[in-house]
């Protein structure tokens, strides 16, 4: 088994066992979905595809949220528990280090979100009397663009968790998520979403989730061990 | 193997304008166990650090079997290290946590050497219990395990005892004797444990105010270090002794203590005189033991120099 897989499924167990963040992605990825569902169907006025782009539109923060979660175990605890200086002196690169816990953290979150989507579908459906179908671009969104939305959310995360002290780590926790759902935000009122979701927004998220996906791997690559081992508590 | 195990030649770095370590020079051989000594903050881990290629040098040179870790991951392979937090999981159990570091080290057969490892520092009954419930030695006993898993040829412990009480402390450093002997590893033991490295250590080298202040083996240390003493042990008390042998020329030093009695000698050859001397004024005399200094004494002394001297 290469490296990589194995620092991601050690990842996936510990996140798989670490119960606070179970709980805690559990009643985020119903509570978020319910609330939002109770505005779509106000805003939607029974239109299939309004819905659609609406339930679009929830995944992305809930997704965003829940990588930033599971990174604070993958990355966060290490360094502050010190146990990163172990694995920083095993016959592993710090990229490919990055790149294992990134891609482990990705896994329960994504997982947890497609919790949240069953639930938002079920709730909004629920309130509005619309069906949804499996169409395509659904089906796209959930399997390509969000899973590299939460592994540019974690990879960014978890590359400034690595870097910086935990006071600064504090900071910049919030200043992610907010960047994050204010990004997609931005980008969904540029992109035209007309009244549902749309190849042209679906191709817009994937290509700056990927940029963001990159953006993370540079910096992982611009962190050095001297910066991780001199900003541990 | 031509190299040492070890080898730090002129290592200097600082912090924030601040010297950490100056200078520092000194090797291990292959199969030694060796100290590295000195007070809190004295630079011992940031040595460690460099070493490992965690933090780079200021000046100066490192290589560790030859090579420079910072950019040598196959030397790192060839490598284990035990720091103060052990390195594990405490979700994990004892076997997930020794199996996740085989996979990182690509340990052949790692089932079997994690078996054996468990039952070697009896933590076979605990293997699939979480990491999180075990006491702090059995902690420090499964670190021990992970960071010979892969069979390393050097093995760096830094502060293996701390926090543990002293039949912990005991148990650890049977471990790593049995250990070093055992897998003929090299060990870098980090440590201010004075009696822990004074017992298990072939050679030390103590580091304060960032400087090496003495490297040799704990032998040469103890025994040349300062001047050759004798311990006597009377039949009787030996208040009056020092009062008799104090005048003479070749005692520099004369310590009673109930009926044994200390004296420095300023040539090692006078301890004859000084029994028959004794032996004269009507003293009677049991046992004659040549004295070395502790370590901790030398410890102590060099320390204090260089805190003197800052």
């Amino acid at each position: 088994m290469s490296t990589f897989a194995v620092i991601a499924r050690r990842e996936i167990r510990l996140a798989l066992r670490n119960r606070s963040a179970l709980i805690t992605a559990f009643i985020f990825s119903i509570w978020f979905p319910v609330m939002s569902a109770l505005g779509i169907a106000a805003g939607a006025e029974g239109d299939a595809a309004a819905v659609t782009a609406g339930i679009t539109t929830i995944t992305l923060p809930v997704a965003v949220f829940l990588g930033y979660l599971f990174c604070a175990d993958a990355f966060l605890r290490e360094k502050r528990d010190g146990t990163i200086e172990t694995l920083l002196c095993a016959p592993v690169s710090l990229q490919r280090l990055w790149e294992g816990k990134a891609a482990g953290v990705t896994v329960p979150a994504y997982v947890m979100m497609l919790l949240s989507a069953a639930v938002s579908v079920a709730a909004i459906s629920g309130l509005t009397g619309v069906s949804i179908a499996a169409e395509p671009l659904l089906i796209l969104h959930f399997v390509a663009v969000v899973p590299i939305w939460i592994g540019a959310s974690a990879g960014l995360i978890g590359a400034a968790q690595l870097a910086l002290g935990m006071r600064e780590n504090q900071i910049l926790g919030f200043v992610f998520i907010f960047g994050f759902i204010f990004l997609i935000v931005l980008f969904q009122q540029i992109v035209p979403a007309e009244s549902g979701i749309s190849a042209a927004t679906e191709a817009v998220l994937a290509a700056v989730g990927l940029a963001l996906l990159a953006l993370a791997r540079f910096i992982a690559g611009k962190v050095t061990k001297e910066r991780i081992v001199r900003t541990i508590p | 193997m031509g190299v040492n195990a070890v080898e730090v030649r002129g290592l200097s770095r600082s912090f924030d304008g601040r010297d950490i370590l100056r200078d520092v020079s000194f090797t291990v051989g292959h199969g030694e166990i060796f100290g590295y000594l000195g007070p809190n903050g004295a630079g011992k881990t940031t040595t460690i650090r460099i070493l490992l290629g965690l933090l780079a040098p200021g000046a100066g040179e490192v290589r560790v079997l030859g090579r420079d870790l910072a950019a040598d991951d196959d030397a790192r392979a060839r490598v284990g290290v035990l720091f103060e937090n052990n390195g594990l999981a405490d979700r994990m159990s004892a076997a997930g946590n020794l199996a996740y570091y085989a996979g990182l080290y690509g340990v052949e057969d790692p089932a079997e050497r994690i078996d054996e490892l468990l039952a070697l520092v009896d933590l076979a009954d605990r293997r699939d219990d979480p990491v999180g419930t075990f006491s702090t030695g059995m902690k420090r006993k499964l670190g021990i395990a992970r960071a010979i898993l892969h069979r390393p040829e050097v093995v760096f412990f830094d502060e293996p005892s701390s926090g543990l009480d002293p039949g912990a402390q005991r148990m650890v450093r049977d471990l790593i004797v049995e250990l070093s002997r055992r897998e003929e590893m090299t060990v870098f033991l980090n440590s201010h444990h004075l009696d822990e490295v004074q017992r298990i250590c072939s050679t030390v080298a103590i580091l304060a105010e960032g400087r090496i202040r003495a490297f040799d083996s704990v032998a040469n240390l103890t025994r040349a270090s300062g001047r050759p003493a004798v311990t006597l042990s009377l039949a009787g008390p030996g208040d009056r002794a020092c009062e008799v042998v104090g005048n003479l020329p070749y005692v520099t030093e004369c310590d009673a203590d109930g009926d044994h009695l200390r004296c420095t000698l300023a040539d090692p050859g006078a301890t004859p005189d000084l029994v028959a001397a004794l032996v004269g004024a009507g003293f009677r005399i049991e046992e004659v033991r040549r004295s070395s200094r502790s370590l901790e004494e030398i410890y102590l002394e060099h320390v204090g120099q260089a805190e003197g001297g800052a």
